[in-house]
């Protein structure tokens, strides 16, 4: 009944309510991001004492020149994942495909292979099984393009022309302390990208990660076959969203090695239960904080009369019994 | 010199019996709808008491009104700043149980109970839920009763009596009490107005009675913390605020309000004022006890040619200006200087005006027994002394109508007095003329003035008691439409759609 007799104002109370929680989670948030930004800073000054010497990494391997235009895309597009008789990378080594695969198939699966996918085609899914459910982007190739790749791939079955050795590209010792610098936007990209923390969350960047538009990247190292995966990847960056947005602004090649260098380091296989803990410690001190705070602003508003009277009343009247 | 005409009212309180007519009428026309079954346009209250809502005079609670800070004039409620970071929690609303929580009964019960041992009951059900309550108060809890320990007690007014004093208002013989109604006072310097921050309130131009626009309005119910009266209700159903109207389509069209023309004591007139806004801001500005006077020096005279020509210079009418010169409020409030402000100091310049109530003296008891009979010092108290062995000190009643200042209302008792024993010389044959001389002397009148006193106040007619001035609408339309647009726009459905429901 108290609750009901209260109906009347209810619209206040609404309002009331509503921008108490949009004020809560404003200040709120403001606390999270003041407590990581002071994290970071500290972190940042210690990485610019160390200067990181440039050493090669990995030898570079022959590129073929020859090849045509199917070989030039193979080595820009699929190189991040697949390779031609050295192994599984993140995708499947593509050695013999031609012949694995029916020829119409293959142009589909290459031109559009997140339709595929939506439609459940059963090489696809088992593919996508297979290796660790990683799909195979849609790299927006042309119909002559797509014709142009696979001339290459039964080329390179036929023995007509060297298949490219994966190679990552000479990439100087990476600094994990600069490369969570670049990822959190603490320090700007040469190029002028946005940083990583835009789109992508990783732990060990605060408590509350980082943006939720792409995919979380903790477990990315092993996901994309370690350096050499993830270092191609981060060179020529052919899937279609990030080509859009670094396609006009390659990454210098100690950034590439400082963000492997991070990636590296935060691979671990969740997050830590402590940075659980601290988030949630962090809600409920910031809810009470807020609530206090208003308490405070409040403290002198009307809270009913007629009931306070009255209580008064029948409190002196119980004393003097 | 801005002449401006203004509806106001006097209330009669010795007439007042306490029947709630009046809150009856205006219930029936006015708040019979769903979300106002809590409000009381009109309501009658029992002073000493806590009024309604609880304890509405205490602006420590409901921060009401206007307040002098420095030389300037500032709504208690809050500056602009103020209310920008309070806009959506006013901290001052009365909560409902500080009106009442309204019920009825369930009557369906008494004849569709199915048999059993014991009689049916109609038991009380919340207006608000629909759910089965416990009555705990109403909007005039311990109607006529004086001394009630919670809600008599703890009366404001009672604040600046002793101990001594507020301890004898318990005993038998010294317990009184009287009825003051209430209806929204459409001030000069309405608070309501001032605090409303989406201009939803507005005092009418030619007749001063204040509105508030359910099409302006937003529901942020700074208006009810604003009027120290707590005139203006929350409609918790349309979300939007209300107040009494005055009646005004009862007023345009030549009648008196609903509350005014049921009344059955007859206390209630009603006529125009003309006032002199160029002065408002100084006349709030006044120190508590000057208040009263400045508030009659803001009210001008209507048969000073200067202010009959300023005014017809602002568009009054000269039917509007014979209206003020007819006006009863004029004569009570102005003339004869007996109808007070209800708390000035809240400094709204309210336009309801009260003649306070003949308080009851103190009878003196012999040997055990109340001592009726004998004259002079030996029996009932002397008329003239009747005022310092009132029951009431006059400390409360210049709380209650003139910001503290006890000589004002002092001179409005012996006035009356001196027309009652005026009047009882003449019926009754009980003074002497010495008696009745010393008595208009007192009182500062005369013969002439008792007569007109007696007239208005016992045998006033039903004209008489309401000089309607004629609002003449057509033409106050002028202002913001032409009026061969209005005239037949008035009809039916043509200014708003008529619709199902709502």
């Amino acid at each position: 009944m108290d609750e009901l007799k209260e109906q009347p104002w209810l619209p206040c109370s609404c309002a009331v309510t509503s921008g108490l929680l949009i004020f809560a989670c404003g200040a709120l948030l403001g606390l999270v991001f003041a407590i990581t930004r002071t994290g970071q800073s500290g972190s940042g000054s210690v990485e610019s004492a160390a200067s990181p010497t440039p050493v090669v990494q990995s030898v570079s391997a022959v590129v073929p020149q020859a090849g045509g235009e199917g070989q030039t895309i193979f080595q820009q597009k699929c190189t991040a994942c697949h390779t031609i008789g050295s192994g599984d990378l993140v995708g499947p080594d593509l050695e013999g495909v031609v012949a694995r695969r029916d020829e119409d198939w293959l142009t589909r699966w290459i031109t559009t292979p997140d339709q595929m996918l939506a439609e459940n085609d059963p090489i696809a899914t088992q593919l996508l099984q297979q290796y660790n459910n990683i799909p195979m982007p849609n790299l927006s190739l042309t119909q002559s393009q797509v014709a142009a790749v696979i001339a290459y791939l039964q080329s390179t079955d036929q023995g007509q022309s060297l298949p490219p050795v994966v190679a990552a590209p000479a990439l100087p010792q990476g600094d994990p302390a600069a490369g969570k610098e670049l990822f959190t936007g603490n320090r700007r990209f040469q190029s002028g990208g946005p940083p990583c923390m835009a789109c992508h969350s990783v732990s060990g960047i605060g408590v509350l990660g980082g943006g939720v538009l792409g995919p979380d990247l903790t477990q990315v190292f092993s996901k994309y076959g370690g350096e050499t995966g993830l270092g191609t990847f981060l060179s020529t960056m052919p899937l279609p969203t990030m080509n859009t947005v670094w396609g006009q602004r390659p990454l210098a090649s100690q950034e590439q090695a400082d963000l492997m260098a991070f990636l590296g380091q935060v691979a671990v296989s969740e997050r830590s239960p402590e940075a659980i803990l601290q988030l949630s410690a962090l809600t409920i001190i910031g809810t009470a904080a807020v609530l206090a705070l208003t308490h405070l602003i409040w403290r002198y508003r009307l809270a009913g009369v007629r009931r306070p009277l009255v209580g008064q009343r029948s409190r002196a009247l119980t004393a003097q019994r | 010199m801005d002449i401006r005409a203004q509806v106001s009212m006097v209330f009669h309180l010795d007439k007042c019996i306490g029947c709630h007519t009046c809150s009856v009428a205006c219930k029936n026309i006015w708040t019979d709808r769903k979300g106002t079954e809590y409000m009381w346009w009109n309501n009658v209250e029992t002073k000493p008491g806590t009024g309604y809502p609880t304890l509405w005079e205490d602006q420590e609670k409901y921060h009401g009104g206007w307040e002098r800070k420095s030389g300037s004039l500032n709504l208690r409620l809050h500056g602009r700043l103020g209310g920008l970071a309070n806009i959506f929690f006013n901290p001052f609303l009365p909560t409902v149980d500080d009106y009442y929580e309204p019920w009825t009964y369930q009557y369906d019960e008494l004849f569709n109970a199915p048999e059993g041992d014991d009689q049916p009951t109609a038991r009380p059900i919340s207006m608000i839920t629909g759910k089965h309550m416990d009555i705990e108060a109403g909007p005039n809890w311990d109607d006529d009763l004086g001394g009630s320990p919670v809600y008599a007690a703890n009366d404001p007014n009672l604040g600046e009596l002793t101990e001594e004093e507020r301890s004898q208002l318990n005993e038998l013989e010294r317990m009184v009490f009287f009825y003051l109604p209430r209806i929204c006072n459409h001030c000069l310097n309405p608070g309501c107005v001032a605090a409303c921050p989406a201009g939803a309130i507005y005092k009418r131009g030619e007749d001063g009675i204040v509105l508030i626009s359910q099409e302006k309005c937003r529901a942020w119910r700074m208006c009810i913390s604003g009027c120290p009266y707590k005139k203006v209700y929350y409609n918790w159903s349309t979300g939007k605020s209300e107040k009494c109207i005055l009646c005004y389509p009862r007023l345009e069209s030549g009648h008196a309000p609903a509350c005014f023309h049921s009344c059955v004591g007859r206390i209630r007139y009603l006529g125009l004022l003309l006032y002199d806004a160029d002065r408002i801001h100084e006349t709030t500005l006044a120190p508590d006890d000057q208040l009263v006077e400045a508030h009659r020096a803001i009210i001008q005279d209507p048969f000073d040619p200067q202010v009959i020509a300023a005014a017809k210079a602002n568009g009054i009418s000269d039917a509007m200006i014979n209206a003020a010169q007819h006006s009863p409020v004029y004569k009570f409030v102005k003339k004869w200087k007996l109808a007070l402000p209800l708390h000035p100091e809240f400094r709204t310049l309210p336009m309801l005006f009260y003649v306070p109530p003949m308080l009851p003296v103190l009878a003196k008891l012999r040997e055990g027994h109340y001592e009726i009979s004998g004259v002079g010092d030996q029996g009932l108290a002397p008329m003239l002394s009747s005022l310092e062995r009132a029951r009431m000190p006059l400390r409360y009643m210049a709380h209650l109508f003139s910001g503290g200042n006890e000589e004002i209302v002092a001179a409005v008792y012996r006035k009356l007095i001196a027309v009652r024993i005026a009047k009882r010389a003449q019926h009754v044959s009980e003074a002497t003329p010495d008696e009745v001389q010393q008595a208009m002397t007192v009182g500062n009148t005369n013969p002439e003035e008792i007569e007109a006193i007696f007239q208005l106040t016992s045998k006033p007619t039903f004209e008489e008691r309401f000089v309607i001035p004629p609002l003449a609408r057509e033409m106050a339309v002028e202002a913001t439409l032409d009026p061969f647009t209005h005239k037949p726009e008035t009809g039916f459905g043509f200014r708003r759609a008529p619709k199902r429901g709502g």
